[in-house]
């Protein structure tokens, strides 16, 4: 059977593209190597799913190799299993977007054009991007409406314009600790952001409403309230999903795929034929799929034409930081509200989106407060250890953990700055290390870019100010080059020119006719801001470019 | 039959079979894993136990669990053997023969080497899943730990586990 589109993985970046164009008509088939869960399979068994990580793959039998480069420029190799360092977010239908936390922030339009406004920055491979703010916007609304967000626009100096005047949905409830934030803010000249959230407060878009579990990042949703591409998406069209099929192969001749070769569940290889491929498995599988597929025609790995697939790898710098509330000091009324469970604390600062320093505009970020995940396990072995960083136990230990989790609570932060792409952090496969298909690993190459650490410093001594300016005690944070393995870009780059990027503006491979890229290896650089709503905007602006070629194609 | 019982074999024998314990160059003993383990993480978390955790089968859960890896287990093992060689360089017994005070001295001898705070770390942490994991894993009896921590655990709560 000839389909009109395969699309390879069905998250945020693959499940636009399958619902759009299978609502226009055309025949869509999506390859999922992730179960289908659903609704009720989404329990809050915390040791199944944060602690035995049920969702991700076991890394004996899928894992990557981390090459990691020191200061003084030589690497480090790390293979995965063997230290138990894992970059899977979540391998089922609709993706690591049924363990998002959803909190959703548009791009600005300088993160557009991060070259043009801010500069050349030495070591750094930054560009403008090839398509502006104006021309996502509808699609940043359309997600809005189509996934669902909720939550009040507020006006602030770096506000992106908007289209339309609010978000369609009302704002989730929140913990009235957010009145002491909104408060410190205030006292400290900082505007206070509700943060929108891909969450729907109440029924609507025929799924229901949020529960107010407590327990949602990193938990897939019982309700169908958060806005996954399984929920939101794929649960309302028709396309074909086949679940448990790993593609390890495209084929190819000098212009076009021809077809994607993929395991199913019993490990037998099968094949899928169709006009337009679209891949979307997530930044790094991305670039290890064409880099893997190279033929004849493409002996550097599908569309590595220009040595450019897997380049240019992102994350999200910045860092997290905290501080505790304690009980001493606030009345009955105000531990009732620290303690309140369940409610959201949807907070955010953007003041320093943009700062100047020593008469230069820097390109700074965004902050997000959120109080402490619900998981009790990681909470208590956060007390494993005294003031002196020795390890504690017995009565010791016992009287630490109640006290801290009973009478007190941390309120924490998250700095989302640029990951600056460059030159040492990308992607590529590795010539020992197979996985469980015999197929080779993916490398990540990683280094961080001295100024992202500038800027993630900067922005977390702003958090801490207004954590002291609450009333919060212990507070700290950590800045620091690690990966955050669920906020991840780029590897793939759009652009104009050939040498340097790997897709055109629309995401089409400049080196193939129909094969198409939607997930997060896109982006040239990341914004300040989580990647999940700008890879759903962008999916939906592609997937009416394919709609317009097919159009034209019949 | 004989699958099953293969298994059963295989399920029990990681922590049945014992772990040979030297004294410098000279074998002192042998003792399995399970047995030390169940003093050590009593005398880790005494309120695991006052709280009805079943921290002990819970070790033999998790060390035969499918998630959990070669590596970790094999750490797990070769921890029990080297807490013994030190309460055998200190006071010429296994671990399980010492009196608490004395077994207390071990921990935080060991406690200072690398490995050690790791191994204690590694086993703090399973008895806190055991006494804070859901009771559906036979652990958490009453929701104590839970009630302990006044910790409302996330709805819907799990029906199998998973394993």
């Amino acid at each position: 059977m000839m389909y009109d589109i395969c699309i390879i993985g069905s998250g945020a970046g693959g499940a636009p593209i399958a619902y759009e164009l299978s609502r226009a008509g055309y025949k869509v088939v999506v390859l999922e190597k992730g179960k289908n869960y659903k609704e009720e399979d989404f329990t809050k068994d915390e040791l199944a799913v944060s602690r035995r990580d049920m969702f991700t793959p076991l890394l004996k039998e899928e894992q990557h190799v981390i090459n990691e480069r020191n200061a003084d420029g030589s690497y480090t190799r790390h293979v995965g299993s063997e230290v138990n360092w894992s970059f899977w977010n979540g391998s089922m239908v609709g993706g690591s977007s049924n363990l998002m936390s959803g909190f959703f922030h548009r791009m600005k339009p300088n993160d557009f054009r991060l070259k043009s406004v801010y500069g050349k920055i030495e070591g750094a491979n930054v560009v403008d991007w090839p398509i502006s703010y104006e021309d996502l916007e509808p699609y940043y609304t359309k997600v809005e409406k189509v996934v669902g967000i909720s939550g009040n626009v507020t006006k602030h100096k770096y506000a992106e314009p908007r289209s339309t005047p609010n978000f369609p949905h009302a704002a989730l409830e929140e913990n009235r600790v957010t009145k002491w934030f909104d408060g410190a803010c205030g006292n400290l000249g900082f505007s206070s952001l509700q943060t929108p959230r891909a969450i729907l407060p109440h029924a609507a878009l025929q799924r229901n409403g949020c529960s107010y579990s407590n327990f949602c990042g990193s938990y897939g949703c019982a309700t169908g309230a958060k806005g996954s591409a399984r929920a939101a998406l794929l649960q309302k069209c028709d396309a074909k999903i086949i679940t448990e099929a790993f593609v390890y192969k495209l084929e190819s001749d000098a212009s076009r795929i021809t077809k994607a070769h993929y395991y199913d569940k019993e490990f037998n290889p099968q094949t899928i034929e169709a006009k337009i491929f679209v891949v979307a498995a997530q930044a790094i599988e991305t670039s290890r799929l064409l880099l893997n597929s190279k033929n004849r025609y493409f002996p550097r790995g599908l569309a590595n034409n220009y040595g450019q697939v897997g380049k240019n790898l992102l994350f999200s710098a910045g860092g997290v930081g905290q501080g505790r509330f304690r009980y001493e000091g606030l009345d009955e009324n105000q531990q009732k509200e620290l303690m309140q469970a369940g409610l959201f604390f949807n907070r955010s600062l953007q003041d320093w989106y943009e700062y100047e320093e020593n008469g230069k505009k820097i390109k700074g970020g965004t902050i997000d407060f959120l109080f402490e995940h619900a998981n009790i396990i990681p909470r208590v072995s956060k007390e494993f250890y005294n003031d002196e960083n020795k390890l504690i136990w017995g009565r010791e230990l016992q009287e630490k953990i109640h006290k801290n989790i009973t009478t007190a609570r941390v309120l924490t932060f998250e700095v989302f700055n640029d990951w600056l792409p460059t030159e040492y952090c990308y992607v590529s496969v590795d010539d020992e290390v197979k996985d469980k298909f015999h197929m080779p690993v993916g490398v990540i190459h990683l280094w961080g870019h001295p100024h992202d650490l500038e800027v993630g410093e900067k922005l977390a001594k702003k958090a801490s100010e207004v954590l002291k300016e609450m009333g919060a005690k212990e507070i700290f944070y950590s800045v620091s080059s690690a990966p955050p393995p669920n906020l991840v870009a780029g590897g793939c780059r759009f652009g104009e020119d050939e040498k340097t990027s790997v897709l055109d503006s629309n995401c089409k491979a400049h080196a193939l006719e129909n094969l198409y890229v939607t997930d997060g290896s896109f982006m040239p650089t990341g914004g300040s801001v989580p990647y999940t709503w700008t890879i759903y905007a962008n999916a939906f602006r592609v997937a009416d470019k394919i709609i317009s070629r097919l159009a034209n194609y019949s | 039959m004989f699958k099953n019982s293969r298994r059963t074999f295989l399920k029990q024998s990681f922590l049945s079979t014992a772990v040979l314990v030297m004294a410098g160059d000279k074998l002192f003993g042998a003792i399995t894993p399970l047995e030390t383990l169940v003093v050590v993480q009593e005398d880790l978390f005494p309120h695991a136990k006052e709280l009805s955790s079943n921290a002990s089968a819970y070790i033999s859960l998790i060390l035969n669990h499918s998630r959990v890896s070669d590596r970790d287990k094999a750490f797990i093992r070769n921890g029990v053997q080297w807490l013994n060689e030190e309460a055998i360089l200190q006071y010429k017994k296994l671990y399980t023969q010492l009196s608490p005070v004395n077994r207390q001295n071990i921990l935080h001898t060991v406690s200072n080497e690398k490995w050690g705070e790791r191994w204690l770390y590694t086993l703090l942490t399973y008895t806190m899943e055991a006494m804070l994991g859901d009771p559906i894993y036979g652990i958490n009896k009453n929701e104590s730990g839970w009630k302990w921590l006044h910790h409302t655990a996330g709805i819907p709560r799990p029906t199998k586990a998973f394993l």
